[in-house]
C-alpha cells in the first residue's frame, strides 16, 4: 500500500522552498487522493522554456516509493525527450534507475534538468529529436513558440478567449489580430469585432 | 560368439554380398571412401566408423567378425567418452552440486565469499572462463564494480552499537540503530524499507540482482540480509528468493537449458563447447539445444521454425483454394474452375468471367466472352495462379516425402517390440548364434538415419527455394547444388529403405547361414547409411551453406545418435569439501539453511516443475507444445523409457 506518511512529508518538504527550487506539488484538482498529484516546473532560465510554467500529472503506484512514480506532461512541450503528442517523458530515473531514496521533488528537478539538457540520442519524440539535431534554429524557435503558446498563464487566457470568440462565429485570424490590438481585453475585442 | 568353425567368415560375407549387386556396389563405394578417409584421418573428428569398416573388411576372419559385433554392440559405451563429458543432465538433486562446482572455482581463485562469487557469476552468466579473462583485462576492481560486488573489506557493522536514532532516507522516519541494516556498499536504511524493497524485487522476478536502494548505487544486496529480513515477514517469498538464486544457474547460463519436456521432467541439460547441437535428456526426449524444439538437423533452427509454421497453417492450401475457386456473383457459392477457358458456370446456372468474377453471358471463345472485357486483370491473375500452383506443388513435393519418412519412423518404432520378440525367439533357438545385438544396432541406425532423411526434406525445401537464399545463388549455382544434394539424398534414401527391409525379415525362422547373411547385410548397410548421413552433413556444411553470406548453424551429425547424458555427480570429494565451506558460511549467515540442505532444495524444485508445467506458454516450451503431433510422440518416448534398459544410446 502507498506509504501515505511519506507522501505527506514529501509534499510539505517540497512546497516549503518552491520559490527557490522552481518545482511544486499539489493534490490533483484540489482532490484528496494522495496517489494522484500535479507537479509544476518553471522553465529553466536561458532555455526556450524560460518563463513557462509546466504542469505534470503524477500518479503514485501502490508500491511507491519502492516503485517509481508515473509522470507525464499536461502542458504541451516541444522537447526531444518528451512526447509532443501525449507528454510522456523519457527519463531513466522514472524507469529502471528509480531508487526508493529518490523523491517526487528530486524527480521533478530531474525533469527540469532534462528541459535544460535534452538527450536527443535517446529520444521520446523522434520528430523533435531530428529537428534538434539537424535544424537547431527551428527547434529553438518552435520550442519557444510552444512555451509562449501553452506554458504561459497569459497565453493560456488568450487561447481561451480566442476559442470563445471563434465559437461565437468570428474567423480565427481576425479574432487573434483584434485581441492583440486591444491587449487581450475580451470585451473590447468583442465590441470591435461586432462593429467592424 | 565367433567360434573357430564359424561359418561366416568375411570372405563368405563378401561373396554373398556380391550376389546382391546393390549391396556389392554399396560395399565398394564404402571401401573407396574408406581409403579417402584414411588419408584425411586427421580431419575426421572421430574415425570410429572408418575403424569399424576396416575391421569389417580385414583379412583376419575370425577376429574381424567378433570385433565388428563388439564395436557395434558396445559402441554406445565405448565411443561416448568424448560426448559424455560434453553433455550433462542436471536433476533437481544435482543442481546445487552443479552450481557449486563453478562457485567454488570462483571463490577459491578470487578469494571471495560465496554470495559475492554468485553475484559475479550471475552477472557474467556463469561463464567462469570469461570471468578469468575479464579479470586480466579489467582488473579485479572494475570487474567487481560492474557486477555489483562491493568492496568487501568495507564490512564492519559498528552502526548498531551507536545509540542515537538514524533517519531512514526512504520512509523519512527516525529508527533506532537496531532496526536498520547496512549493505556492503555502506548504504543504510531501515529494515522495514529494505524488506519492502526486497519483496517488490523478488515478486518482480529480479531476485538475482537486487540492487541497493541508494540512488545510482549498483551494489547487489547481501543475500543473507535479504533472506533474513524477508523470511521474517514472508517465509514463502524467501523460499522463492532461494529458488531463484539456485535456478540462476540454469536461467542465466548460455550453456544450460531446461529440458523442454511437457510435462516437465525437472531436468536441465548442460553442454560444453558449441551450443549449436542436439541433446537428449535423461527423460528420453531429444531436442535442439539452440531452439529447444525437437532435434531437427540437418535443418537449421530458422528453417525448422519456418517449416513448422508452414505445415501448421497450410498456407499453401489456403492459397490454392483462393486462387482456384471464385464465388459466384449470383449465389455466392465457391466455384472451381474446371476447364481451360475463362468462362465458368455455377451450379445455379450463372455464368461468369473467371478473371474478374463478373457475371457474363454464355457466348464466348477461348480468348473472349462476348459483351465482356476485363483484359487488364488477365495477365496478372494468370501469373499469380501459376505462381501459387508452382509453390504448392513444390511444397507438396517436399512435405510428402518428409511426412512419409516421419510416418515410416513411427511404424518402425512400433516394430521395435515385434523385433525384440524375434530376437528372444532366436536367442532361445538351438543355434550357435547367440548374439543378436546386430539387430538392435541396425534398428537404431535405421531410426537415426530415417530421422536425418526426414529432416533433409524441409532443409532442401528452404535450401533450394526462394524464401531464404534467393539472392544468394545464381540459378545455375542453385541447380548444381541441388543436383549434388539430391544425389546424396537419393543414395541415402535407397540404402535406408534397404536396411529397413532387411530388418523386417523374419530372421527367427532362418537357418544359421541365412541369419549370418542377413546380419552381414544389416551391418554393411548400417555402415553405408551412417557414412552417407555423415557425408550429407558435410556436403551441407561445406558445399551448400559455407559459400553463402547468411549463417545457418546446423547441429553436427552424431554417428551414435544422441546419448543420454550422464548426471552431474553430487557426491565427489571436491563437492564434499565445498559443502563444508558452505557450512562454515552458514555459521556466519544463520538464515541460509533453506538452500543448504537437500530436502528443502528438492521441494523447492518440485514447485518449479509445477510452475513450468502450468506456464507452458513460456518461451521455452513454445516451440515444443505448439506441434501436437510431435509432442505426443515425445510423450510416447518418455513412457517407453521407464525401464532401466538402455543398450545403445539411441532413440528408444
Ligand atoms: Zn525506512
Ligand atoms: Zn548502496
Ligand atoms: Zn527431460
Ligand atoms: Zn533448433
Ligand atoms: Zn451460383
Ligand atoms: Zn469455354
Ligand atoms: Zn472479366
Amino acid at each position: 500500500m502507498l506509504d501515505v506518511s511519506r507522501v505527506q512529508k514529501e509534499l510539505a518538504e517540497c512546497n516549503r522552498d518552491q520559490a527557490i527550487s522552481g518545482v511544486g506539488i499539489a493534490l490533483c484538482d484540489g482532490g484528496s487522493d494522495l496517489s494522484h498529484l500535479t507537479g509544476t516546473i518553471s522553465g529553466p532560465v536561458a532555455t526556450p522554456y524560460e518563463g513557462g510554467t509546466f504542469r505534470i500529472d503524477i500518479r503514485l503506484p501502490g508500491g511507491y516509493p519502492f516503485e517509481p512514480p508515473k509522470m507525464q506532461f499536461i502542458t504541451k512541450v516541444w522537447h526531444p525527450n518528451i512526447s509532443s503528442q501525449n507528454g510522456a517523458i523519457c527519463l531513466d530515473i522514472l524507469k529502471d534507475q528509480w531508487s526508493p531514496a529518490l523523491t517526487l521533488k528530486t524527480a521533478l528537478l530531474s525533469v527540469q534538468a532534462l528541459l535544460s539538457s535534452p538527450e536527443p540520442d535517446d529520444p521520446q519524440d523522434a520528430v523533435v529529436a531530428q529537428q534538434y539535431l539537424r535544424d537547431h534554429q527551428t527547434f529553438i524557435a518552435t520550442a519557444r513558440y510552444w512555451t509562449e503558446t501553452f506554458a504561459k498563464r497569459i497565453s493560456v487566457d488568450i487561447e481561451e478567449k480566442v476559442q470563445k470568440l471563434v465559437e461565437m462565429g468570428f474567423p480565427e485570424d481576425l479574432v487573434r489580430s483584434t485581441l492583440k490590438s486591444v491587449n487581450g481585453d475580451e470585451n473590447m475585442a468583442l465590441e470591435k469585432l461586432c462593429s467592424s | 560368439m565367433a567360434s573357430d568353425d564359424d561359418p561366416a567368415s568375411s570372405s563368405d560375407l563378401e561373396a554373398s554380398a556380391s550376389a546382391a549387386a546393390a549391396a556389392a556396389a554399396a560395399a565398394e563405394e564404402e571401401e573407396e571412401e574408406e581409403e579417402e578417409e584414411e588419408d584425411a584421418a586427421a580431419e575426421e573428428e572421430e574415425s570410429e566408423t572408418a575403424e569399424e569398416a576396416e575391421y569389417y573388411f580385414s583379412d583376419n576372419d575370425d577376429a574381424a567378425e567378433e570385433t565388428v559385433l563388439d564395436v557395434l554392440a558396445d559402441g554406445g559405451e565405448e565411443e561416448c567418452h568424448w560426448s559424455v563429458s560434453s553433455v550433462r543432465v542436471i536433476t533437481k538433486e544435482s543442481l546445487l552440486a552443479a552450481q557449486r562446482e563453478d562457485l567454488r572455482k570462483v571463490m577459491e581463485l578470487l578469494a571471495l565469499r560465496e554470495q559475492h562469487a554468485r553475484t559475479l557469476l550471475i552477472h557474467y552468466r556463469w561463464d567462469v572462463e570469461r570471468i578469468f579473462e575479464l579479470l586480466e583485462v579489467k582488473g579485479r576492481e572494475r570487474l567487481f564494480l560492474e557486477a555489483g560486488v562491493s568492496a568487501i573489506e568495507n564490512k564492519g557493522r559498528v552502526l548498531s552499537s551507536s545509540p542515537c536514532p538514524i533517519t531512514c532516507n526512504v520512509c523519512f522516519d527516525e529508527v533506532p540503530p537496531s532496526r536498520v541494516s547496512e549493505m556492503d556498499c555502506g548504504h543504510c536504511f531501515c529494515n522495514e524499507c529494505w524488506t519492502e524493497h526486497f519483496i517488490i524485487k523478488i515478486n518482480d522476478g529480479q531476485s538475482r540482482r537486487i540492487t541497493c536502494m541508494a540512488p545510482k548505487c549498483n551494489a547487489v544486496c547481501d543475500e543473507a540480509i535479504v533472506r533474513y529480513l524477508v523470511s521474517a515477514r514472508h517465509p514463502e517469498i524467501a523460499d522463492r528468493f532461494d529458488r531463484f538464486l539456485l535456478e540462476s544457474y540454469i536461467e542465466d547460463n548460455n550453456k544450460v537449458k531446461w529440458c523442454p519436456s511437457v510435462p516437465h521432467c525437472g531436468n536441465a541439460i548442460r553442454v560444453k563447447g558449441d551450443i549449436c547441437c542436439e541433446v537428449a535428456c535423461a527423460c528420453g526426449i531429444q531436442f535442439c539445444f539452440s531452439c529447444l524444439s525437437e532435434a531437427h538437423s540437418p535443418c537449421s533452427c530458422l528453417m525448422w521454425e519456418l517449416w513448422i509454421k508452414k505445415c501448421q497453417d497450410e498456407s499453401e492450401t489456403v492459397n490454392w483454394i483462393t486462387v482456384n475457386t471464385k464465388h459466384c456473383p449470383k449465389c455466392h457459392k465457391p466455384v472451381e474452375k474446371n476447364g481451360g477457358c475463362n468462362l465458368v458456370a455455377c451450379l445455379c446456372g450463372q455464368a461468369f468471367c473467371w478473371l474478374c468474377g463478373g457475371a457474363t453471358g454464355r457466348d464466348h471463345t477461348w480468348s473472349s466472352i462476348s459483351g465482356h472485357s476485363c483484359g487488364r486483370f488477365k495477365e496478372d491473375q494468370e501469373k499469380r495462379t501459376e505462381q501459387a500452383r508452382r509453390n504448392l506443388y513444390r511444397y507438396m513435393h517436399y512435405h510428402n516425402r518428409y511426412k512419409a519418412h516421419i510416418d515410416s519412423l513411427k511404424q518402425e518404432t512400433n516394430l521395435k517390440e515385434t523385433i525384440q520378440g524375434k530376437i528372444s525367439i532366436s536367442e532361445n533357438k538351438e543355434s550357435k548364434i547367440k548374439d543378436y545385438s546386430w539387430v538392435t544396432n541396425g534398428l537404431n541406425r535405421l531410426f537415426w538415419s530415417r530421422r536425418v532423411l526426414a529432416y533433409s526434406y524441409p532443409f532442401a525445401f528452404y535450401m533450394f527455394g526462394d524464401e531464404l537464399f534467393k539472392d544468394e545463388m545464381t540459378p545455375q549455382e542453385r541447380e548444381m547444388k541441388q543436383n549434388l544434394f539430391e544425389d546424396q539424398q537419393q543414395q541415402l534414401e535407397a540404402n535406408v529403405e534397404r536396411l529397413s527391409s532387411y530388418l523386417e525379415k523374419d530372421f527367427q525362422d532362418f537357418s544359421d547361414d541365412l541369419v549370418m547373411d542377413t546380419m552381414s547385410r544389416v551391418i554393411n548397410l548400417s555402415n553405408v547409411v551412417d557414412r552417407l548421413c555423415k557425408q550429407m552433413y558435410q556436403c551441407i556444411e561445406n558445399d551448400l551453406l559455407y559459400p553463402l553470406r547468411t549463417t545457418h548453424n546446423i547441429a553436427p551429425y552424431k554417428s551414435k545418435g544422441l546419448e543420454k547424458p550422464s548426471e552431474v555427480s553430487i557426491c565427489w570429494d571436491s563437492c564434499q569439501s565445498s559443502r563444508s565451506t558452505r557450512t562454515c558460511q552458514e555459521d556466519r549467515c544463520p538464515t541460509s539453511e533453506s538452500t543448504a540442505n537437500g530436502v528443502a532444495e528438492k521441494t523447492v524444485l518440485g514447485k518449479r516443475s509445477e510452475a513450468q508445467l502450468q506456464g507452458s506458454s513460456s518461451s521455452n516450451n513454445g516451440g515444443y507444445s505448439s506441434s501436437s503431433s510431435s509432442s505426443s510422440r515425445k510423450r510416447d518416448k518418455i513412457d517407453a523409457r521407464t525401464g532401466p534398459t538402455f543398450d545403445l544410446n539411441m532413440p528408444p
